[in-house]
């Protein structure tokens, strides 16, 4: 027993170096993460902010067994909206941002104008890095009434007589945010994919070509199952984003920038419903409560979906 | 016979595939490019001029105008400069940080490894939400700080989980080796580690910076002084305020004094956000061929 233990201190002592900085990096994010990771018990209590941080634990506990909020938020009229916008766009963009770039990554694998392929590669990531700040602007500059880059080209082919009101519309909100997520991410999500399609055995392509058959072929037959366990990964973290905004994404920037007093009923989704119950109407306890439902929710969806897909197909990210 | 015949519909479908692939790079090409070339060369027109519309292509009234009514705007200047300092700041204390918190974890006897990984892998999922985040910046003082900036972000779970990815490829021959030769961690990994990383903290130093010089939810949430906004957010304004300023403009109701009355919204907007990009811009091309590497090693192992 004695010689063991001292193996492990000795073990320990030779490793002092890693061990502190593994403790430094783990005490930030004790501080940043696990602290506010705490602070969900306000959720539960009828927290003034005058309390402070002391104030987590010395609040009183609120009624109907520490669920006021709670019940609170189910009952709120606005709840049935919040879900139905966050949920709504999420899936939306489910649908459209997650096969997108997986089309885009195929057809550059099929492009054989290497110039021209670095070229569009180049271009598409760049509004990735670009902030959601830009992207709002760029929405505006193209869809304001007045100005508009779409509105006046459509009036000025006839297309149109008189220019559309996209932005202070309520039936628009969920498209926008759908669209400028796909133009926003298509590329950075397509690097994802060519490097799964460049994990592919080669051999596969000749043994097909030595059969005959066609890119079409060898596109659907090989290069498609190829990347399937890198689509199913990216699926299971798309799907655990649900609650909060796509393919680990936000919808917060997006309702933030693009919503307005008239597209509300459909620009409110639960991160942002969080962010003004609380910051902006100081309901403290309320607006945690809101943010704690969204973050048990978002992990039950992920837990879910990388279970089920372990069973299905296998594969996993945990 | 039967076999020729394949082979003859294969070239066929192979061409229309072409024909196809081409389009849809094409097709992303354009709708990816135009809207930054549009913002551009309606930046450089002349106001007035801009607002009867029609330009799509050229600038039809070349004109600076915009840009130095940019340069003119309310604390640009102040925000301009936070948003560089946080940026280098911000890049260069998270990139070390993070690196040798990441180069820690990367060693296969590491004590108590598993519990580090999943102290640093929870919170990736799991968060007490805004109003805790919220109190606890307060309680820490770091309302209206610079440092509310920086210090959050020292460790991004993200990051870390790429860079530990990297330096286990790297082979243990070559720490053995300079252990031998007498140097602890701390030397490994600045003599050793860190020369042959480079690649690797290229593409973070890219994240983390484009993270950094785009961020504006800090700045709208923690800071209300007007001296410590970043450019991000200026811009948000400004975007904002330009609808007014546009329409002032449109019904030419206004005190504008005639020089300025060359001065729009519409030209204003881009000619910010250009400003805005620019930075990302001159670095991207010279980072990007690093970071499509970084994904590749980052991705094939995950």
């Amino acid at each position: 027993m004695p010689r063991s233990k001292n193996k492990f201190l000795k073990g320990l002592r030779s490793q002092l170096a890693l061990q502190m900085i593994a403790i430094a990096g783990l005490f930030v994010l004790a501080v940043f993460a696990y602290i506010p990771m705490s602070g969900i018990i306000i959720a539960f209590k009828d927290y003034k902010s005058a309390a402070g941080f002391v104030g987590f634990f010395t609040s009183p506990w609120t009624s109907q067994n520490g669920f006021k909020h709670f019940i609170a938020f189910f009952s709120d009229p606005w709840f049935g909206r919040v879900l139905k916008n966050t949920l709504g766009i999420s899936v939306l963009k489910l649908l459209f941002s997650f096969p997108a770039p997986i089309i885009f990554a195929l057809a550059l694998n099929e492009l054989r104008l290497s110039k021209f392929k670095r070229v569009v590669q180049t271009v598409s990531y760049l509004p990735h890095f670009i902030s959601w700040v830009v992207v709002y602007g760029l929405v505006f500059t193209f869809l304001n009434t007045q100005t508009g880059f779409v509105s006046r080209i459509m009036v000025d082919l006839g297309l149109w007589s008189e220019p559309y009101n996209f932005l202070a519309n309520e039936s628009t909100f969920w498209t926008l945010a759908v669209i400028t997520d796909v133009w926003k991410e298509l590329g950075w999500w397509s690097i994802i994919f060519l490097a799964a399609i460049t994990g592919i055995d080669p051999g596969l392509y000749e043994a097909a070509k030595v059969d005959g058959a066609s890119r079409w072929r060898c596109v659907w037959h090989i290069t498609l199952p190829g990347i399937k366990g890198t689509v199913v990964v990216l699926l299971i973290l798309a799907l655990g984003g649900l609650f909060s905004g796509g393919m680990g994404g936000s919808n917060f920037d997006q309702t933030y920038l693009m919503g307005n007093n008239v597209n509300y009923p459909t620009s409110m989704t639960i991160g942002y419903y969080a962010y003004q119950t609380g910051i902006l109407n100081q309901r403290y306890s309320y607006a945690t409560a809101v943010g704690l439902f969204q973050s048990v929710i978002s992990v039950t969806l992920v837990g879910l979906s990388n279970w089920s897909s372990k069973k299905l197909t296998g594969e996993g990210i945990v | 016979m039967e076999r020729r015949k394949n082979k003859i519909r294969a070239a066929m479908s192979d061409r229309v595939l072409d024909v196809l692939v081409i389009l849809i790079c094409v097709l992303v090409l354009v709708l990816t490019f135009y809207p930054f070339f549009y913002s551009i060369i309606i930046s450089f027109s002349d106001g007035q001029d801009a607002l009867r519309g029609g330009i799509y292509l050229w600038p039809r009234k070349f004109s600076l105008e915009n840009y130095k009514a940019v340069l003119r705007i309310d604390y640009i200047y102040n925000a301009a400069v936070i948003s560089v300092l946080r940026t280098l700041v911000g890049t260069l204390v998270s990139l070390s940080f993070s690196g040798i918190f990441a180069y820690s974890l990367s060693h296969k006897n590491l004590y108590f490894k598993r519990f580090y990984m999943i102290v640093l892998i929870i919170p990736m999922y799991f968060s007490g939400g805004l109003i805790p985040y919220y109190m606890t910046i307060r309680s820490l003082h770091l309302m209206n700080s610079f440092w509310v900036y920086i210090l959050p972000n020292l460790v991004n779970a993200f990051n870390v989980i790429i860079m530990i990815s990297f330096f286990r490829e790297i082979p243990e021959s070559l720490e053995e080796a300079a252990k031998i030769d007498g140097a602890g961690y701390l030397r490994i990994y600045f003599q050793v580690i860190l020369p042959i990383s480079a690649p690797l903290m290229a593409t973070m130093a890219l994240f983390i910076g484009v993270f950094h010089w785009n961020a504006w939810t800090d700045a709208a949430f923690f800071i209300t002084d007007k001296n410590l906004k970043t450019l991000s957010f200026v811009l948000i304004n400004l975007i904002n305020q330009t609808e007014a300023a546009a329409q002032l403009a449109q019904t030419g109701v206004g005190t504008l004094g005639v020089k300025q009355s060359t001065i729009v919204g519409e030209t204003l907007r881009p000619a910010a956000m250009m400003i805005t990009i620019l930075p990302i811009i001159m670095v991207y091309p010279f980072l990007q061929k690093y970071f499509v590497k970084g994904i590749m090693i980052g991705s094939v192992k995950g």
